[in-house]
């Protein structure tokens, strides 16, 4: 996939969100766009996924530009976004519904992703019925359903408690590994990026645009604990501490400078 | 294992807790009813006659599906009137509510098309139509157009509240898995719209019923439960009028009754409780 992006956004008031942004994800690549909060990842995040218009710059999917939202590219939300009158079949299966796939085909589909995230026995229980953990499962099933080019999570186990993320970090691995899919997972968390990612990411604050591109070439399973992790970790947060006091300074100065604006 | 049985003891003694303090109720309605019957009788005879005795309440109340009254009908007749001029406003109070409620919850040009006309009609209460509905729409149709005004309203804000609340993040996930506009209605704001359906449809009914009794009442043609309390009324047999303020009771009391038993029904089967 070639995956080259640029986008430009300005918001009510004219406030760049994003300027100059550009990206390439290599077909197969997992990278993990890490920065603080109000950086603009998630923005980025929602206009490669067409959630959002972007104001300029162009988004391109295997050589296509593309404009608004389409099954090409899967999203996890953070929030989960089960339909909750649904079975978790039939959420997986939303997406082959709407592709007009016969219901043999579709069983067929949704069965090898209810296989692929561990939920068998689950098939008929309603969202509600499940944990986060076993909730996000079936949002990432469901987006791989559509076999998009690409997967796009945003802060995927941000709603999960600390070992139920840690774990759904090495089941998301392993799904990962036997999909091949392209991976651009937001995260705020330095620990989760380096686990994960084969590129990290950082983003400046406002405009958005990229910082620095942190290469991870550890072996998986990574160990969190060892000394190459945490090496790359303090790589990783010394960059970021440095972004976060200039948010925080611009925060400051903000104040004044938005009410003349 | 243990645990769950004690649950369930529990649930049985809480269930038959709440039957009992339900008939305790009922028992103490039924005692001050009867004290104030015999209050009436031993120091004010002359109005006595309109409260009559519980027993004979039951007495008239089962007198009146066996014995024709004066306008030579048995009271399932009544109800059998009064159920098919309800079923007939809820019907197309429902046909045309939910389909302008979804237009309107979903489509700002046609949401600002109807909501003058809605607004100007909601405040007016449907019984303010009887004078012009029964003469010119007649016997049944005359009422089913008073009770279809009060079911109307309640569906069509209900049905717009759901559309409007349709949660962004659904939108967006489904939007992401690739439906247009048809399959966002048909897959994503219908679901997510029923529930808010029904809490209409229940509302719409009681409502529903306060209007029948009044529109029966002025009507005198076909029967109706309203007609019925009516036409004793003028007869003065209180005994009977009361027997038919308590097949109203009832009947409201079934129908709600039902439209919550669908509605769980409705809640299981697509998985949201």
């Amino acid at each position: 996939m070639e995956d080259l992006l640029k986008v430009f956004k300005q918001d009510k008031g004219e406030i760049v969100a994003l300027k100059d942004f550009n990206l390439d994800l290599a077909d197969g690549e997992f990278v993990c766009l890490l920065g603080p909060s109000g950086c603009g990842k998630t923005t980025v995040l929602r206009i490669v996924a067409g959630l959002e218009t972007k104001s300029g710059g162009h988004v391109f999917v295997n050589g296509k530009e593309v404009s608004g939202a389409g099954p090409d590219r899967g999203v996890v939300f953070q929030e989960f976004a089960l339909f909750p009158w649904r079975t978790v079949r039939r959420n997986i299966e939303f997406g082959l519904e709407i592709k007009n796939i016969s219901a043999e085909e579709r069983e067929a589909v949704s069965s090898k992703y209810i296989d692929l995230v561990n939920l068998e026995g689950f098939e008929n229980v309603h969202p509600h019925q499940l944990s986060g953990g076993m909730k996000q499962r079936v949002g990432i099933a469901r987006a791989l359903a559509n076999d998009p080019a690409v997967l796009l999570m945003d802060e995927p186990f941000g709603a999960l408690d600390a070992q139920t993320r840690n774990l759904m970090q090495k089941e998301l691995l392993r799904i990962w590994s036997a999909t091949k899919k392209t991976v651009l997972f937001v995260t705020h968390s330095v620990d989760e990026a380096v686990f994960l990612a084969d590129r990290i990411v950082l983003m400046t604050a406002r405009p958005g645009k990229v910082k620095k591109t942190i290469t991870v070439d550890l072996p998986r399973p990574r160990e969190r604990t060892s000394a190459d992790f945490i090496s790359i970790r303090s790589d990783v947060l010394q960059v970021l501490d440095a972004e976060f006091e200039k948010t925080m300074m611009r925060e400051r100065s903000d104040v004044g400078v938005e009410h003349k604006a | 294992m243990k645990s769950i049985i004690r649950v369930a003891k529990e649930g049985v003694i809480r269930h038959w807790r709440r039957i009992f303090l339900s008939t305790l109720s009922i028992a103490l309605f039924v005692i001050v009813w009867q004290a104030y019957a015999w209050y009436l009788n031993a120091n004010d005879p002359g109005y006595a006659g309109f409260i009559p005795y519980p027993g004979e309440t039951a007495e008239a109340f089962i007198d009146s599906f066996v014995t024709e009254d004066p306008t030579g009908l048995l009271m399932t007749d009544h109800i059998f009137a009064s159920l098919k001029r309800i079923s007939l406003g809820f019907l197309l109070a429902f046909a045309i509510a939910l389909p302008a409620g979804l237009l309107m919850g979903s489509n700002r040009i046609c949401e600002a098309l109807g909501m003058p006309i809605v607004e100007i009609f909601r405040p007016i209460p449907p019984l303010a139509w009887i004078p012009i509905f029964l003469v010119v729409l007649g016997h049944l149709w005359g009422p089913v157009a008073i009770v279809f005004l009060g079911i109307f309203f309640p569906i069509l804000f209900n049905v717009m509240l759901g559309v409007k609340r349709v949660d962004p993040l659904l939108i967006d996930a489904a939007r992401t898995l690739g439906a247009g506009r048809r399959h966002m209605f048909f897959k994503v704001v219908l679901p997510f719209t029923t529930p808010y359906v029904m809490t209409g449809i229940k509302v719409g009914l009681g409502i529903g019923w306060m209007c029948i009794v009044a529109a029966e009442m002025v009507g005198q043609y076909g029967g109706g439960v309203g007609y019925y309390i009516w036409n004793r009324g003028e007869f003065g047999h209180y005994d009977y009028v009361f027997a038919g303020i308590a097949i109203i009771a009832i009947l409201g009391i079934l129908t709600t009754g039902v439209a919550s038993q669908v509605e769980r029904r409705l809640y299981i089967w697509m998985g949201m409780k």
